[in-house]
């Protein structure tokens, strides 16, 4: 939502304004929260904050991440929130597009139109998002917890100051007898867990994934399927050997890092490629480009009449011509990138507004999580537009694909992250982050430094003044402090903030459904019962 | 031929002789020590006068061998201000030291304080001293929007009853040496109106091994970063140091103007050019041109008095060892207090590892083995508990979800070391320990060049973390304040319960220069 520059500093009051009525006086205290906790049952994390620039007019953004459709969930916030909501968009702009009599109709004085439908049409979705505990509802996630200290206090108080009688038990015997304790309050432990990521999600998620690479895989065999059926093959291959030559010899006359940049990482984008998993999964692709182009054939000669024994082997000859300079295009491309990241400017040392900081730090590290939303402006060029959107949507796909981040939450070998979003602003000018994480600011962006810098610099190092990048993910973030401080200057202030289980991690969400599953087993053979109890 | 003595490591010339010798050592030959919390009173600007007469009977000690006695100093943001540094100089500082530990925001990210309240982790009714910084400007408006809200925040000033300017740090051979050289250094400061506000006598008293014994008991002082650097450090014996692998880092984490593990020069302070700078010393900075480098060999010196409750302790022990055998009758006869208090350090009391089924053995030189990473060995605790204070202080490679990880994690780990210099303070307590009303502790003084990255994360996000390493609502056994400690053990965990035995009687950020940033200083 675009704020009315004038605007904002109202805008900014009554935001502070409904984050002091969630806290209280004192500056703490997320139980305090209660009010919108139970107005809004479906609600995990929601944000909101206005991103000053020095380029644009400030922007108001409201995120959520919430169960469910998002009909209700708006309506549910609306009733929370009250007039509130209407005198926010009050203070922004009428937005351009047909959403504009939408805007009148609930900001016009006086007006008691519901604000939920305005707020569903100026929706946008994230380009790329990231879940930590995919497929957890917010009521599972606190009935877990609920249940995680419902068993500690069974183990601490059973039988109470005498024996306590699970000291003498079996494994086994102690899960049963913690199942029987808690099954009286708890009936839902006698139902099997709910599938978290059903077959079919899986499936659709693979589906997407699939389209992308074989579209992938065409756009880039583009320069021999332009090239193939105006010339020879022998010509062609002729000149495509030259051209990979020629890219190759570009990669090598460019590998070295910028003098001081180097950072000695052991990751190299060429390594990537020639992976087992990247050429696996680049296999795949180009057999399933290659059933496409046989489909496509089919179907062509069933429409326009021609024999497919005619038709299929020109075909065949421009699909194999074209996947040839695949290569080619692939090394073109890098060199490409290369050549723009030697002339790209970093900015070492990004102005920070002390005041932006000061009031980031006095709303953090409040509980164990924290919150940062970021919008940076991205390089300019068609090969970088080209490379951010494309790449993007790739690493998205790719994330809810592979087991370790799409299904158990892990970003490198970090597992921090609550949700994550990023999404393109201002016609593709601006990408826009938002992170809930466990632990502070700076330890967060430390995991990423150490442990998460490859995905990261491909994520971010499309930003302005970013630091110096190798092939796409080398150095970049492993700049470590230079990282930090523009990270930080891309920074808004999280004005409200609000959390449904403040006090659990991703780690601790997993542990508590792992011994929930565990307990609404009716009982557990013996090596199982000894790995679920360490979990207790 | 086997040495008796580890090689440890050194400066390599010239950074020997700018080094402030408490940086490559502890001075564990000089077992008497003396901390002086220096305070400029009367005039509002001392200059370097008071520094000149110091100098002359006790020069600060340079880090090029042992010496018959030694000396450290270091200031904090404040004294500096006093003494008179230049504004861009002041300014150059990073935000941790120019705002002090006792910010409202960084005091609750450490654990001291919360909402205007002193927590039960500080001793009561608040510290006792601080450098009492000076807020930096209030908060006006947003970048963007003209004003804040009608909710503003103002920041609170806190302070402490003692204000504190420079530390001076003695070390000598026995306790009337070390007297007698106290009075010199008042004598010497009085005329300049420089005085010695608070004051702790520092104990090391090591075994014949060279180990130190904190006041619950347990050896201290064991796990330590060993810098490495191929320009600047070697082994003790001349031979080239190459990196530790479990320990190593690199020189810049703990002295300024070296490469750090972010790969970059260690940023520290600078100095506008001008001749006096020039004849202490100082060197052009690589970077800012017109400045000379006033951090080069120097670093940040973090400091915090914590008092300890020795009877408390081994009274929660006791009460734990009971209520676990009371409940567990027939699986419990190991536990006794020392086992539950070795498990709430783990380490036993000589030092060594705790390991499922025992303790690592000793090292080639009979000294407790800190070669060792965790997931291997112990990956859920069953020997050193996850929640363990040596765990959460340095957790190595155990937070790595999967064997491949390790080597990332522990390198990640490595990111946030902090040499530890602290001694000990007040007489030993009996033992059996008895209430004798004396206050006993230790100065907690650890080096690092990054104050976010290393102490202050190793505060909040390890020691004091309630969900570190997928626990859930407990700290640091040890130092965080009452609650709960999980032990894992086959097939039940145990939980004990930990009160606050330790508690913050003061601290704050200090600057120990290098010997130039010293001579310059003295020439203010």
């Amino acid at each position: 939502l675009e704020v009315k520059p004038a605007s904002s500093a109202v805008l900014a009051a009554l935001i502070d304004r409904l984050h002091d009525r969630g806290n209280g006086p004192a500056k703490d205290g997320q139980e305090d929260y209660a009010w919108f906790m139970q107005g809004v049952p479906c609600v995990h994390f929601l944000s909101m904050s206005i991103f000053p620039a020095a380029d644009y007019d400030p922007l108001f953004l409201v995120e959520a991440n919430f169960d469910g459709p998002p009909g209700p969930f708006w309506g549910q916030v609306e009733a929370a929130f009250g007039e509130v909501l209407r005198d926010m968009l009050r203070c922004c702009k009428r937005p351009l597009d047909a959403d504009g009599a939408l805007f009148d109709a609930v900001t016009a004085p006086d007006s008691r139109a519901p604000v939920a439908p305005y707020m569903e049409a100026r929706t946008q979705r994230p380009s790329v998002f990231h879940h930590g505990n995919r497929g957890m509802t917010r009521d599972r996630i606190l009935a877990e917890r609920d249940l995680f200290v419902a068993i500690r206090t069974e183990l601490a108080t059973a039988n109470s100051g005498g024996e306590s009688p699970y000291r003498s038990m079996l494994p086994r015997q102690i899960h049963a007898g913690l199942r029987a304790a808690l099954l009286r309050d708890r009936p839902w432990l006698a139902e099997r867990a709910p599938v978290r990521l059903p077959y079919l999600t899986r499936l659709a998620d693979l589906a997407r994934l699939a389209v992308f690479a074989v579209l992938l895989v065409l756009g880039l065999s583009l320069p021999g399927l332009l090239l193939a059926p105006v010339m020879a093959t022998p010509r062609y291959l002729i000149l495509l050997g030259l051209a990979i030559l020629l890219a190759l010899a570009a990669l090598y006359a460019l590998r070295d890092p910028l003098p001081g940049t180097d950072t000695g990482g052991k990751t190299n984008l060429l390594g990537v490629i020639f992976s087992l998993r990247t050429l696996v999964i680049g296999g795949l692709a180009i057999l399933l480009y290659l059933l496409t182009t046989a489909l496509v054939t089919l179907l062509a000669s069933l429409a326009t009449g021609v024999l497919l024994r005619e038709a299929w082997p020109g075909a065949e000859r421009v699909a194999l011509l074209g996947l040839a300079s695949l290569p080619f295009s692939v090394l073109a491309i890098i060199a490409w990138l290369r050549w723009l990241e030697l002339q790209d400017s970093s900015q070492d040392q990004p102005p920070v507004d002390e005041n932006m900081i000061r009031q980031m730090a006095q709303r953090e590290d409040w509980i164990p999580q924290n919150h940062m939303g970021s919008i940076v402006p991205l390089k300019p060029g068609i090969l970088r537009s080209l490379v951010v959107h494309l790449g993007h949507l790739g690493l998205g796909l790719v994330l809810k694909v592979l087991p370790d981040s799409g299904v158990r939450g892990y970003l490198g070998s970090m597992r921090t992250v609550h949700f994550a979003h990023w999404a393109f602003m201002n016609n593709g000018s601006r990408l826009l982050f938002f992170s809930n994480f466990d632990q502070s600011w700076e330890s967060y962006l430390d995991d990423f430094i150490e442990k998460a810098h490859v995905g990261l610099t491909l994520a971010w190092g499309c930003g302005v003044g970013f630091p110096p990048t190798r092939f796409l993910i080398q150095d970049g973030a492993s700049h470590g402090r230079k990282f930090k401080s523009w990270a930080r200057h891309s920074m808004a202030i999280s004005r409200f903030w609000y959390s449904a289980y403040p006090d659990l991690t991703v780690d601790q969400i997993e542990r508590n459904n792992r011994i929930a599953n565990g307990l609404r087993k009716p009982a557990l053979a013996a090596k199982e019962a000894e790995a679920w109890l360490n979990d207790l | 031929m086997q040495a008796s003595r580890p090689p440890s490591w050194r400066l390599k010339a010239p950074h020997d002789i700018e080094t402030q010798g408490l940086v490559v050592s502890g001075f564990s030959s000089l077992p008497t020590g003396r901390a002086l919390f220096l305070n400029f009173e009367g005039k509002a600007t001392t200059g370097g006068a008071w520094l000149r007469a110091l100098d002359a009977v006790a020069p600060v000690t340079d880090a090029d061998g042992k010496e018959q006695r030694a000396a450290a100093i270091a200031f904090t943001h404040a004294g500096l201000c006093r003494m008179g540094l230049p504004g861009a100089a002041l300014d150059s500082f990073s935000d941790p030291f120019r705002e002090g530990m006792f910010q409202e925001d960084r005091l609750r990210r450490i654990g001291d304080r919360r909402k205007g309240e002193w927590l039960d982790t500080v001793i009561p009714g608040g510290p006792q001293w601080s450098a009492n910084t000076k807020q930096r400007e209030g908060i006006a408006g947003v970048a963007g929007s003209q004003s804040l809200t009608s909710t503003g925040h103002q920041e609170e000033e806190i302070a402490t009853p003692i204000t504190v300017h420079a530390l001076l740090l003695l070390y000598e051979k026995g306790e009337d040496l070390a007297d007698g050289w106290c009075e010199q250094v008042r004598a010497v400061l009085a005329p300049h109106q420089v005085s010695v506000v608070h004051s702790l006598p520092l104990e090391l008293l090591p075994d014949a091994k060279g180990i130190a014994r904190e006041h619950f008991g347990f050896a201290d002082g064991i796990s330590q970063p060993i810098p490495y650097d191929d320009q600047a450090v070697a082994l003790s014996g001349g031979q080239p140091a190459p990196r530790d692998p479990w320990n190593g880092v690199p020189l810049g984490e703990i002295l300024f103007g070296h490469m750090n593990g972010h790969h970059e020069i260690a940023p520290g302070p600078v100095v506008p050019d001008d001749p006096t700078a020039r004849a202490a010393g100082l060197k052009p900075h690589p970077l800012a041109e017109g400045f000379l480098d006033l951090g080069l060999d120097g670093s940040y010196l973090v400091v915090r008095e914590l008092r300890q409750d020795v009877v408390g302790f081994w009274e929660a022990m006791r009460a734990n060892a009971a209520h676990i055998r009371a409940r567990d009758p027939k699986g419990s006869a190991h536990v006794t207090p020392v086992w539950l208090a070795e498990r709430a350090v783990g380490r036993n009391t000589a030092g060594h590892l705790l390991c499922p089924g025992g303790f690592l053995p000793p090292n080639a030189y009979d000294l407790p083995d800190n070669d060792f990473g965790f997931y291997d060995r112990d990956r859920f605790g069953f020997g050193c508990p996850v929640g363990s204070h040596v765990r959460r202080a340095n957790p190595r490679d155990t937070l790595a979800p999967d064997p491949s990880q390790k080597q990332t994690l522990l390198d990640a780990a490595n990111n946030h070391r902090i040499l530890r210099r602290g001694r000990k303070f007040g007489r030993p307590a009996s033992d059996p320990p008895a209430a004798d009303g004396v206050d006993r502790g230790l100065l907690f003084m650890c080096l690092n060049t990054d104050i976010a990255r290393q102490f202050e994360f190793v505060q909040q996000t390890w020691l004091f973390n309630p969900n570190f390493g997928t626990l859930y609502d407990e700290t640091d056994p040890l130092i965080g304040p009452k609650g709960q400690m999980t032990i894992h053990e086959k097939p039940l965990r145990r939980r004990i319960d930990v009160q606050t035995f330790v508690k913050m009687a003061g601290g704050d950020y200090f600057f120990l220069p290098g010997l130039s940033a010293y001579r310059y200083l003295k020439s203010l």
